[in-house]
């Protein structure tokens, strides 16, 4: 099992385990974290599953894809490492990542 | 219903259900309630025979799964029953990946930030349209406020003549009444009649609406077609025109008949979006159909090739495996589990235009009549299908007198 962190701005944290493999979006549905919604389930069409990813784990992920970034560019408060969580596997590299989410 | 009633001969009898989506007579005014009351006693996956015969989808894990397998559920044909020629929108007529870029075109002007930049624009139609009725003291919210304030925006945004909007509001009711080739054939060419002169003049005189964009903008390097830019704006003309508009009407049924409701939202504005994703919930309007393309056995059913599939959007809203007490309308509940937008690579590209209309309509409303009641007597009439509707819904309320 893989640990993830959850943080929203308020400083709130839900601190859950994941199989690897599934998307860090379907996770944070899963365990009913905040701000990330997924009203898409995955197809890159909403944009509602935005988070932010620490170091030193963002850097280990593949980059963002086309349509990925797209849909980032109409997205609020977008830094260097905001991706589409939907868009994020869980793998055992993740262990210990924390998840920051943006501003509901 | 004897006409068109079809069973496949190896249907197993336990999962047929008699339901006609267009007519249904067990369905009455309390539309949502209705088909929760009706379909609680069919199977979670049935075959009607009405209709040509088609699948019945009633709960929220196997619509959101159906909605998101385009392989074997293609949104290529949304016709029940099918017809020859079914008509063909940009981007809901196409499975992925062809969708994909259409949608990014679109995109700008339904993402997060655009709707927050148009929220001065969404609060000054509200109060407008509240105004022109708060101090007579009765409308009919479905003519007046529902059907004028969302597609007033909507027309707005596409650059079309609001002169028009009460005849553009009957050719989408006349589209969605019509379920035979002929009728569908006359409703959605005389619409595209309107939005082939609408493009016409966009050419001639670009402005700084989405038909323009539309007509300008470059996609993979290339420029739209005309009838790609007709298929993208066929699909937002029946978008706009009747969606917003019948929630928005349930949902005002609902809190005209709960006073202790109207007060709390008065008291504390900032509960109104609870208000609103909780109607978004109870009153869906939209029933999405598919088309199986490829043989696949799923929830123990076996679908088969050419068979067509109705996902019950607002049955997903009360499963009472996923929302307790489902018919009960509670904005205190701690999550909201809806599939009013469906779900997918198809999710409604206006979900958030349409929560912040909804919102700000409400803020706007309470403000001038902070409380009001269904006018006693009087019915709502309904239309069911692949939209739902209420087409009149009278209100009363006691004016102040001026301070």
């Amino acid at each position: 099992m893989v640990k993830i962190t959850f943080k929203a701005q308020s400083g709130a944290a839900w601190e859950v385990e994941a199989e690897p493999g599934v998307s860090v979006m379907s996770v944070a549905v899963k365990h009913r974290v905040p701000v990330i919604l997924g009203a898409c389930g995955g197809s890159q069409a909403c944009g509602t599953c935005h988070a932010y990813v620490a170091e030193p784990w963002c850097s280990t992920l593949p980059p963002r894809g086309d349509v990925e970034q797209e849909m980032l560019d109409f997205a609020f408060d977008v830094q260097p490492n905001s991706r589409l969580t939907c868009q994020v596997r869980v793998t055992p590299e993740l262990d210990g990542v924390v998840i920051t989410l943006p501003p509901s | 219903m004897a006409d068109g009633m079809a069973i496949p001969k190896d249907m197993p009898r336990e999962l047929v259900f008699e339901f006609d989506i267009y007519a249904d007579p067990r369905i009455g005014e309390d539309v949502q309630g209705d088909y929760f009351k009706l379909l609680s006693r069919a199977p979670d996956i049935f075959w009607t025979p009405c209709n040509g015969g088609h699948w019945v989808v009633r709960r929220y894990d196997a619509i959101s799964e159906i909605t998101k397998d385009y392989e074997h559920f293609s949104v290529r044909e949304m016709q029940i029953p099918r017809v020859p020629n079914p008509p063909f929108f940009i981007p809901l007529s196409l499975d992925p990946p062809a969708n994909i870029p259409y949608r990014q075109v679109m995109m700008p002007a339904f993402s997060p930030k655009c709707v927050a930049e148009m929220e001065p624009k969404l609060r000054e139609w509200a109060k407008r349209m509240v105004d022109e009725v708060a101090d007579k003291g009765h409308c009919d919210f479905l003519h007046e406020i529902a059907a004028r304030y969302p597609v007033s925006i909507f027309m707005e945004l596409m650059g079309m003549d609001l002169a028009r909007l009460r005849e553009f509001r009957d050719m989408a009711d006349e589209f969605f009444n019509a379920h035979d080739p002929e009728g569908l054939e006359r409703a959605g060419a005389e619409i595209m009649g309107v939005l082939t002169n609408l493009m016409e003049q966009k050419k001639k005189s670009p402005g700084k609406d989405l038909v323009t964009h539309f007509l300008t903008v470059d996609v993979e390097g290339r420029k739209l077609r005309d009838d790609e830019v007709l298929a993208m704006i066929f699909i937002l003309f029946l978008g706009g025109m009747d969606t917003v508009t019948n929630v928005t009407a349930f949902a005002y049924r609902q809190l005209a008949g709960d006073p202790t409701l109207q007060a709390r939202l008065v008291a504390d504005p900032a509960l109104i979006p609870k208000f609103v994703e909780e109607a978004l919930r109870c009153f869906a309007v939209v029933n999405s159909p598919r088309l199986v393309v490829k043989d696949t056995e799923r929830f123990g059913v076996k679908f088969h090739a050419g068979e067509m599939v109705l996902n019950m959007l607002p049955m997903g809203g009360r499963d009472d495996r996923c929302v307790d007490d489902p018919s009960r309308f509670n904005i205190d509940r701690q999550q909201s589990t809806h599939i009013t937008f469906s779900s997918g690579p198809h999710l409604c590209l206006g979900h958030l235009l349409a929560r912040a209309e909804m919102r700000i309509l409400t803020e706007e409303w309470l403000k001038r009549v902070p409380r009001f009641r269904l006018t006693p007597g009087k019915a709502h009439p309904f239309r069911i299908g692949t939209v739902c509707a209420i087409l009149s819904l009278p209100l009363e309320w006691d004016v102040q007198p001026a301070v």
